[in-house]
């Protein structure tokens, strides 16, 4: 157990350090995501009302396409100059390097979001300050998650030639139950949580979270080995 | 040469240890081609043995099976005795594989590329610390360990795979085409790991096509063609199947005959 952390913990550490100097996963992932988030605005047009209701949806859009990317960028590095067959040869668990990359994942997604949020409340006119715990807590249990499912399909992909299309093909539809919570969770919040739903919702994503991860830390060597 | 400090000791073995590597009739097929055929050889602990042949003949494949990035289609292959795809886990802890890929981090520097092979091999904090400094000497690279990969020409990052190899206690070492990217003193530095990892008691198996070089210090050779192994010579390696496959594969492929010692 204690090897299994410090496996993990290396592999993050790693991705960390190369994600600081090459910004390969956030670098372009963060322009991206406040793009999108820039031409919902448009689309919806300037209704001030429209705007407030929409954000969480939004929000949370952006972060799932965005992720998609920083996740599937994190687990290139790893196919450049084939370090996934070195990674594959060392005599660590695969669960380990599954927790390793997973973290990696969740740290660049919460990032993301993080930097993302001025931008939300900028855009869509939402005050996040006032709901700012809850608000964390969504966005915490939302990104563990959605890393979790990432970075387990990006393992199985990530030797495919179609790795950047398959790759949303086979998440988009598993982080379907985890969108709608998370979504659901940000509206409670930004409202006060009127009706007591934001601790269901926060329950239902923790419930998410640990499944994915048990999930993704059993299936994660058949995208390592032969 | 590199001192023989630099290796860390490989893991005791029995008396009556089995070889080092063992095949039997293990078969490799991607599709309906066939990598390797029926290859049955037993290589003693502690050699250096050449493996030959011409491009496609399987060299690479026979490799992969024993670092346990492929699974034998057929048949059986252990490396000390541990059956690699029933207890991949175990071969991995005394396998240590240079490939063509370097398998390194472009991003991070040529002693953090290292110090993470070296957690991930299960050496301590401590001992990662004194050992990367030593390794990254013993390859010619000391003065660039501070230097991101992804500025190193080939031949460096060659050298700095070389240092992995050397980084943790493995009992079996797999190089496929040491030489490729080297300078002259690269490949001279990779026949003195050689001889070193010999005298240390850790088996080596080398796909090369080096023969000159590789027959310097190998003890002996498997020669393959077509997946099929049609020659051994020399010292520490047996053919199970040779009369078979002789009888197969009649004419002669590039060996290190009259060059290894008999």
């Amino acid at each position: 157990m204690a090897r299994d952390l410090e496996v993990a913990l290396a592999v993050a550490r790693k991705d960390a350090l190369a994600e600081l100097r090459g910004r390969h996963a956030t670098g372009t992932t963060i322009f991206f995501a406040a793009i999108v988030l820039l031409l919902f605005g448009f689309a919806l047009g300037p209704d001030a009302r429209r705007l407030e209701e929409a954000a969480p949806g939004l929000m949370w859009l952006a972060i799932v396409f965005a992720g998609l990317l920083a996740v599937g960028r994190l687990h290139e590095t790893e196919t450049e100059d084939d370090a996934l067959e070195q990674l594959a040869l060392f005599p660590v668990a695969r669960h380990a390097l599954y927790l390793g990359k997973a973290l990696a994942g969740f740290a660049a997604m919460l990032v993301l979001g993080v930097a993302l949020l001025p931008l939300v409340a900028l855009l869509y006119r939402v005050d996040l300050l006032a709901a700012w715990l809850p608000l964390g807590l969504t966005l915490v249990l939302g990104t563990a998650g959605f890393a979790a499912v990432a970075t387990a399909y990006a393992a199985l992909t990530m030797r495919m030639q179609a790795r950047e299309v398959l790759l949303p093909l086979l998440v988009l539809p598993v982080v379907a139950p985890l969108l709608l919570a998370a979504v659901k969770a940000t509206t409670a919040a930004l409202a006060g949580d009127p009706f007591g739903e934001l601790a269901s919702w926060l329950q239902l994503l923790a419930g998410f979270d640990v499944l994915m991860v048990i999930a993704g830390a059993v299936t994660y060597r058949f995208g390592l080995e032969d | 040469m590199p001192s023989t400090t630099i290796y860390l000791a490989p893991p005791r073995r029995a008396l009556e240890a089995p070889p080092a590597v063992a095949t039997g009739d293990l078969a490799r097929l991607f599709g309906r081609g066939a990598a390797l055929v029926d290859v049955s050889i037993e290589i003693e602990a502690g050699r250096c043995i050449a493996l030959t042949g011409p491009n496609g003949a399987g060299k690479t494949t026979l490799l992969r099976v024993l670092a346990t990035i492929l699974r034998p289609t057929y048949g059986i292959a252990r490396v000390d005795g541990i059956d690699v795809a029933a207890e991949p886990h175990l071969v991995r802890e005394r396998v240590a594989f240079l490939s063509h890929a370097t398998g390194l981090y472009a991003d991070l520097t040529a002693a953090e590329n290292l110090a993470f092979a070296a957690t991930m091999l299960g050496l301590s904090q401590a001992e990662g610390r004194d050992r990367v400094p030593e390794v990254l000497d013993a390859v010619g690279l000391r003065a660039a360990a501070g230097a991101r990969v992804g500025t190193f020409s080939a031949g460096m990052r060659r050298r700095l795979a070389l240092a992995r190899t050397i980084l943790g206690r493995p009992s079996l070492v797999l190089l496929d085409e040491p030489h490729a990217a080297l300078d002259p003193d690269g490949m001279a530095l990779v026949d003195r790991l050689l001889a070193g990892w010999r005298e240390v008691g850790v088996t080596t198996l080398v796909a090369s096509h080096q023969l000159q070089r590789i027959a310097a210090v190998a003890d002996g050779s498997v020669a393959l063609a077509g997946g099929i192994v049609t020659e051994v010579t020399g010292d520490g390696v047996v053919d199970r199947s040779a009369t078979r496959n002789r009888a197969r594969f009649p004419e002669p492929s590039p060996t290190l005959q009259g060059a290894v010692a008999p």
